[in-house]
């Protein structure tokens, strides 16, 4: 069954079921009920096809990642597609046990009748094997593994549907091959959660200080604000690479932390939006703590920022955002595979892989996942946050 | 007095210090850079140059640019027709899908989650994920064409199925004038595509970025549309006015606000857009025919000779171009936009 058959009879369901509502309706009704109320019915039925359809082709990409992530190699590579997830299973007979195997065969068939290498798919393990002057981790068969010679094209095939890690453990070691060794995956984590969260915990304490200045403090050039807002919200940021990548250049900071953090350390539009923010809180609460004796940066800290949480979470949430998704600004001032970040590695990943798409699904599924989770736990603020961006 | 005075001075000076570490970043960052990039682009800087070597050409990097790089011509066509086809058709669908939700209808937190799902993800992974769906062979774009076309009662012999993001011809060529058989004038140079349409291979890009920003504008959509007033539409109802009418005499104009909002917003965006672009398509697409200004930029000044001074004056021409967009908009529909209820 294919997605399409499986919207088709959702269809049929979906109307089936409003007609039997209507029936059972009408029928408790009595003859009561008019063209009118089948009209509305009409339109909600629509109304429901229309964002079923509608939520079909926004849902089908993320489902075909996430199945084709399971696969193997020949299973990603075929047409029509397989929609389950499914492998393309070799079967042997042992000579001595008799016994049938899945078994995973190590060479490709080059002539007709050519013998074949093959281990039984048990005995694959994830093991780091040294190529040379470096070591990789790779998918090995185990060393007292059983090896049989096979003739694929004499073999039994079985498509099983299988559930597992494999892919996403290959895709995660994946970029060591081409590093000689150096990186995987787990270092573009690394580097893309230190730097999203060090430069949106540091954004956030700037534009609180300077938001705070802007919303409760009166000093001479307080009117240029709106001018600042204005101008950066017109410039696109892409003015500032090339002269960024030279400051860089000339503080020596090219392929460090430091250039993936310090140039977002401040940020017009969070200062904005914890402005308007901050102009809500009553000034009797500041006149209150000044009766107390409290000075003015332990009422930012103590009164302010706690009743700030949500506009903090909103901005927070939208920076480490950014920041995790930024391609362009981390393409240009790294050079080491040490310092690449998860989009830059996911991009190198995508040049070096070809067409092994279930590596490239399940290496795409692992980079979405941190933000999908942080939008299911924090999609109340996600929502207001947006909502509110176009309400001014 | 004196009191009072020293008091304000002492305020200013706090609030300076407040002020002060976003200011540095700002001013290193920013404002320091938005003029330093302006000057780079009056000269002949590269990357690769020894930095003694360094002469003032005036304009002549803008000249290169409008006038002999036929590359970086055929980019601005590419972004302009990137921002005509999906600005409005993202508009125009993420209102319908908001509409929708705004009724009184089961699951509505689902189908809102589905649909802003996609602008959650990151655009590298979605646009690898694309490009698989894209595929030739074996991509579930051309597998949708082959079931529909199975179905319709009327198909007989091979489905037709695109080459996607390798289809070098116009959308109006392959759907429309071809199956008609009309041959087109080959109009000089990239005028070209306005009769034929935009390269199969960017549309398919501009289809994945609708797919991508419907959620993000149906969620401002869907607050703007709570926030009309319930009794403008139970008057109309009193008058007998067709849901027709109602949208547009009510919901339309009431809405005109976010609406020109997010016109703006997404025309800045799409003039911007480098990612998916790079990622689908590295090379700039068939015959360069995706590859927008920001692509040609960092091709520019980050690849191959790593042209500095010239990538600078692209960013300006981008900045230009984007000013006059904005200034335009506001001109034009800005002031036809109904604020307040």
């Amino acid at each position: 069954m294919n997605p399409v058959q499986i919207v088709a009879l959702l269809f049929v369901l979906l109307n089936a079921g409003i007609f039997a509502g209507w029936m059972s309706q009408r029928i408790a009704a009595g003859r009561g009920a008019g063209s009118r109320r089948v009209g509305r019915l009409l339109g909600m039925t629509l109304v429901y096809e229309a964002l079923l359809l509608g939520a079909f082709f926004m849902f089908l990409p993320f489902y075909w990642m996430v199945v084709t992530s399971f696969k193997d190699s020949e299973t990603a590579l075929t047409f029509p597609p397989v929609w389950t997830p499914s492998r393309n299973q070799y079967i042997h007979e042992d000579p001595k046990t008799g016994a049938e195997l899945p078994v995973r065969l190590l060479g490709i068939q080059r002539s007709e009748g050519e013998l074949v290498e093959a281990v039984p798919e048990s005995a694959m393990e994830f093991r780091r094997i040294d190529v040379g002057e470096y070591s990789v981790t790779r998918e090995e068969p185990a060393e007292n593994a059983p090896r049989y010679q096979v003739n694929p094209a004499q073999l039994e095939q079985d498509v099983v549907m299988r559930i597992d890690g494999r892919n996403f453990v290959k895709a995660w070691y994946a970029p060591e091959v081409a590093t000689r060794g150096g990186v995987n995956f787990g270092r573009y984590f690394w580097v893309s959660f230190l730097t999203g969260i060090l430069s949106t915990a540091g954004t956030l304490l700037t534009s609180a200080l300077a938001a705070f200045a802007f919303a409760k403090m009166s000093f001479p050039g307080k009117g240029l604000f709106f001018y600042i807002v204005l101008l950066t919200m017109m410039v696109p940021g892409q003015v500032l690479l090339i002269p960024n990548f030279l400051t860089l250049g000339t503080l020596g900071w090219l392929d460090t932390y430091l250039a993936l953090i310090v140039p977002f350390l401040a940020s017009v539009f969070t200062i904005f939006l914890m402005r308007q923010f901050f102009m809500t809180i009553p000034d009797d609460l500041w006149d209150a703590a000044q009766i107390d004796g409290t000075g003015r940066f332990r009422f930012l800290w103590q009164i302010v920022t706690p009743l700030s949480k949500p506009v903090f979470i909103t901005a927070g949430i939208f920076l480490f955002l950014g920041n995790w998704n930024a391609l362009l600004w981390p393409l240009i001032v790294t050079s080491s595979p040490e310092m690449r970040t998860l989009m830059v590695g996911l991009q190198t990943f995508n040049e070096e892989a070809g067409s092994e798409f279930e590596l490239l699904m399940a290496a795409s599924t692992m980079a979405v996942l941190p933000v999908v989770i942080l939008f299911f736990v924090l999609q109340r603020f996600f929502i207001q946050g947006i909502a509110r961006t176009g309400l001014k | 007095m004196s009191i009072l005075e020293n008091r304000r001075h002492r305020e200013t000076i706090e609030a300076y210090a407040y002020l002060a570490p976003a200011t540095l970043v700002l001013l290193v960052f920013w404002f320091a850079p938005v003029v330093l990039a302006l000057l780079v682009s009056f000269f002949d800087a590269t990357a690769l140059a020894p930095p003694g070597e360094l002469n003032f050409i005036g304009l002549a990097q803008y000249k290169r640019a409008l006038f002999t790089d036929a590359e970086f011509v055929r980019s601005i066509w590419n972004t302009v027709n990137y921002s005509i086809y999906s600005v409005p058709v993202t508009l125009a669908l993420s209102l319908l899908a908001a509409m929708l939700l705004n009724t009184q209808i089961r699951g509505r937190a689902f189908f809102r989650t589905i649909f802003f799902l996609p602008y959650v993800t990151t655009w590298v992974a979605i646009a690898i994920v694309w490009n698989y769906v894209y595929h030739r062979e074996f991509g579930i774009a051309n597998w949708l064409l082959t079931v529909v076309q199975q179905a319709m009662p009327w198909h007989s012999g091979e489905p037709v199925t695109f080459a996607w993001l390798a289809e070098p011809r116009g959308i109006w060529e392959m759907l429309l004038f071809e199956p008609l058989g009309i041959s087109l004038p080959q109009l000089p140079g990239d005028s070209d595509q306005v009769l034929r349409g935009p390269s199969l291979a960017l549309f398919s890009i501009v289809i994945t970025t609708i797919w991508r920003d419907i959620g993000y504008f149906m969620i401002i959509f869907l607050a703007g549309l709570q926030n009309i007033d319930k009794s403008n539409y139970e008057a109309a109802d009193i008058d007998g006015a067709t849901p027709w009418q109602k949208f547009w005499s009510i919901t339309f104009p009431l809405l005109s606000p976010v609406t020109f909002f997010l016109l703006v917003i997404s025309c800045i965006n799409a003039f911007k857009e480098f990612t998916p672009m790079f990622i689908m398509t590295p090379d700039g697409g068939p015959d360069y025919g995706t590859a927008p200004m920001v692509f040609h930029m960092y091709n520019s000044g980050f690849t191959g000779q790593w042209e500095l001074s010239y990538a600078s004056a692209l960013a300006y021409i981008l900045t230009f171009m984007i000013l006059v967009l904005t200034l335009v908009q506001n001109r034009l529909i800005g002031r036809k936009v109904e604020y307040g209820t």
